[in-house]
């Protein structure tokens, strides 16, 4: 008897185990909020087929695309769908909102299973995987170069060009751009007599100012400067002194420069004064410390803005931007959301078609408008929307900020093994700044593996 | 009987049964054989798979997160596994005794397990945040806060703790309905040969046990390895590295679209299971 159920036990930790991994990859995900699909389908609407007009050589037979989108409720993607099948009324988009956390392992899922959506918004760190794996089409063959009637090279920064190619291709569109500025309680700096810090030197010493002690206890834990130990926040240090993540090849790790210590050591002084808040990754997203006042300067990206707009209105007038103070020159990472093709989706012209109109100027202005993001193509940039007076951040405009931030900002490096790299990366910055091996230990550590993982 | 009328007379069994074996061959037979396959070869899901041995295997095994991995997940199932039954028989014992609201705390004590793991994570990052609820009670004592999820020598008890009150209702339930299953007049005859309380509980109690205590540890051991979801919601496999499990190491590989290696991961750990699961059934045949 105890046979079989030996036999049943271990059959069944098998099954379970290995039926896990491999069921996962053949069969599709099932998205974690999938709505309806807003069907138009064509024959419902023969006016709004006329009024679109198709081109001669675009085909007209009707499909159904698959639209992955992560940015949740605030998506400026799902506003346009009515749109879009007014202009394209053969194309039924079945629309499927997922989360961001989830959407690297689901897309993942979908093009090693086949089954993949038609287009999907992706975070731009995750592209140098997905193209080095050659999981995302040529749109630069697919496009003709053509974006929206218009050369694609006209209508992006130099800086937004090069995050979204790969091999010499295009493998993305860039739909909203990310770049790190300074964010700051105004009214505190205003109130203590701190100029807004445009240098390291200033950035410590107007930390130490700001940081306060609420429960007497003397270690200050409110209005603190938010340390985040991860590769975006320390590539903006880092590009701030001169450094690089790679050599210029791409064959070898750079951040282990003096540009790179350096730019740990300021945070871990800062942590160090007290006036630093360490923050990772796993705690999420700033919103709670800054509600309880915690927090009084961060780093982060224009989304920050529709973050504080809707996360913390009761600090309304109370934030200010400004360009990241630096030790030698202005630096940022470039990334913010892409979209893309999967290489197996179904109806790759009615995808493409799609992504066009996306990213026509009046849907990028949703991006802003609606996520409170940055739009990326320089067209959307030039909109009025985007550079009015917002109350909320004391009458500036911010956007402006994050615009200037754009032009000296770079994007990560484009090789297969980028993945890793940043978690290298990560954690070599967590055991600096917990104070478990120095700056340049730790970065040599992980340049070490970096290297490794770059000669596969 | 011929093997036709043989057939004939079972055919009725093997109809009943045939969308379950159809079911097992699909979602398990199948990908278990594919991801098989896929561990002897560099394979992205995209490109032909490249036939490359046993080489993912080698590299799993050398690699230094693996083994980083490896020891946390072991960890986590020597803490989760010495003190989450422990915990489940107590509270058993105690319901056992407790005739008036036994239903209540039995329900109570069960919430836990039917609340989604991911929501259960959620909850206790809260509690372990630093201005959450335990550093507030920390605080009472005049003692420091503790960054629970942060620093690497708490991070991983941290994890256990929240899984194992996920999980002991569970084994409380399991133990009580055991415990009600052995025969009161056992109690009553070690009574009239002196035993007291310890004794019954020694030569009684355990021993009427046993076949539960083991499906409890083998079912809670195979939980413990595939640990992920409360790690990916309350660390991401971090701090350094301080809480990725072998299931992270498999997941963050296939995040890498490295399928070759994520399917080697998930082999080598079912060997181990299995390896260990059979030493376990073992020494309960044996003791019994």
């Amino acid at each position: 008897m105890i046979r079989a159920r030996q036999l049943a036990a271990i059959a069944a930790a098998t099954a379970i185990l290995v039926g896990a991994c491999g069921g996962a990859a053949t069969s599709a995900p099932s998205p974690a909020a999938s709505a309806p699909a807003t069907s138009a389908q064509p024959s419902a609407a023969p006016s709004e087929a006329a009024s679109a007009s198709p081109a001669p050589s675009i085909d007209t037979t009707p499909v159904t695309i698959t639209v992955w989108d992560y940015y949740g409720e605030s998506t400026p993607v799902k506003p346009a769908l009515a749109g879009f099948q007014k202009a394209y009324p053969w194309i039924t988009v079945d629309y499927q909102a997922l989360d961001w956390d989830s959407m690297n392992t689901k897309f993942t899922v979908g093009v090693s299973s086949g089954d993949a959506p038609d287009v999907a918004t992706l975070d731009m760190t995750w592209i140098p995987t997905l193209a080095a794996n050659g999981a995302l089409e040529d749109l630069t063959a697919m496009s003709g170069g053509q974006l929206n009637g218009k050369p694609i090279a006209d209508q992006y920064t130099k800086g937004a060009l090069d995050a979204m190619t790969y091999g010499g291709s295009f493998v993305t569109m860039l739909f909203d751009f990310d770049t790190y500025a300074l964010y700051y309680r105004a009214d505190l700096l205003e109130k203590k007599g701190i100029a807004v810090p445009t240098t390291w030197d200033e950035l410590r010493a107007a930390a130490k100012k700001l940081a306060e002690s609420s429960k007497g206890s003397g270690k200050p834990d409110r209005y603190l400067y938010a340390i985040r130990p991860n590769t975006f926040h320390f590539s903006q240090f880092l590009f701030e002194g001169g450094g690089t993540i790679l050599n210029a090849d791409n064959t070898k790790a750079a951040f282990n420069s003096d540009a790179g210590i350096a730019g740990v050591d300021i945070q871990k002084a800062i942590l160090d004064d007290g006036s630093g808040l360490y923050w990772p990754d796993a705690n999420n997203d700033l919103i709670p410390a800054i509600t309880a006042e915690q927090v009084a300067m961060f780093a982060d990206g224009p989304y920050y803005m529709g973050l504080l707009r809707t996360g913390v209105p009761a600090q309304s007038g109370k934030w200010k931007v400004a360009i990241n103070p630096y030790s030698k020159q202005p630096g940022s990472y470039l990334g913010g959301t892409g979209l893309g093709i999967p290489v197996l989706a179904k109806h790759k012209d009615a995808a493409w078609l799609f992504i066009q109109y996306m990213l026509r100027p009046e849907q990028q202005v949703g991006v802003f408008t609606y996520a409170g993001a940055a739009p990326a193509t320089t067209a959307a940039l030039e909109s009025p929307e985007l550079t009015k007076a917002d109350p909320y951040f004391g009458g500036q405009a911010p956007f402006k900020v994050f615009l200037d931030s754009m032009a000296t900002s770079t994007h990560f490096p484009y090789v297969g093994a980028w993945t890793e790299i940043d978690t290298f990366i990560t954690e070599s910055l967590q055991t600096a700044l917990l104070g478990k091996a120095t700056a340049k230990a730790a970065l040599d550590d992980a340049a070490s593996q970096a290297d490794a993982a770059l000669a596969k | 009987m011929t093997l036709r009328r043989r057939f004939r007379g079972a055919s009725a069994g093997y109809l009943l049964i045939a969308p379950a074996l159809a079911a097992t061959v699909i979602f398990l037979v199948i990908p278990m054989v594919v991801s098989a396959w896929w561990s002897l070869t560099h394979y992205n899901g995209i490109k032909p798979a490249e036939f490359v041995g046993l080489q993912n295997y080698l590299d799993v095994l050398s690699n230094a997160r693996f083994q980083k991995a490896f020891e946390n997940t072991i960890a986590f199932v020597i803490l989760g596994m010495g003190i989450g039954p422990a915990l489940g028989l107590g509270s058993a014992l105690l319901l056992d005794r407790a005739l008036r609201l036994r239903g209540l705390f039995r329900s109570a004590f069960f919430l836990p397990t039917m609340t989604s793991l991911v929501v259960v994570a959620t909850i206790w990052k809260f509690l372990y945040s630093d201005a959450g609820i335990i550093n507030a009670v920390i605080g009472i004592f005049g003692l420091p806060g503790v960054n629970w999820l942060s620093d690497t020598t708490t991070a991983l008890p941290a994890v256990v703790v929240t899984s194992i009150w996920q999980g002991f209702g569970f084994e409380t339930v399991v133990f009580l309905a055991a415990l009600q299953s052995i025969p009161r007049n056992y109690y009553e005859a070690a009574s009239i040969d002196g035993a007291g309380r310890w004794a019954k509980f020694r030569w009684v109690t355990l021993p009427g046990l046993r076949p539960t205590i083991l499906f409890v540890y083998v079912i809670g051991i195979i939980g413990s390895f595939q640990t992920y979801d409360q790690i990916f919601v309350m660390t991401n496999g971090g701090p350094i590295q301080a809480t990725r499990t072998i299931v992270f190491d498999l997941v963050d590989r296939f995040n890498r679209l490295d399928l070759g290696g994520a399917s080697a991961v998930a082999y080598i750990l079912v060997v181990f299971l299995a390896v260990l699961s059979y030493l376990q059934l073992r020494i309960g045949e044996e003791r019994d």
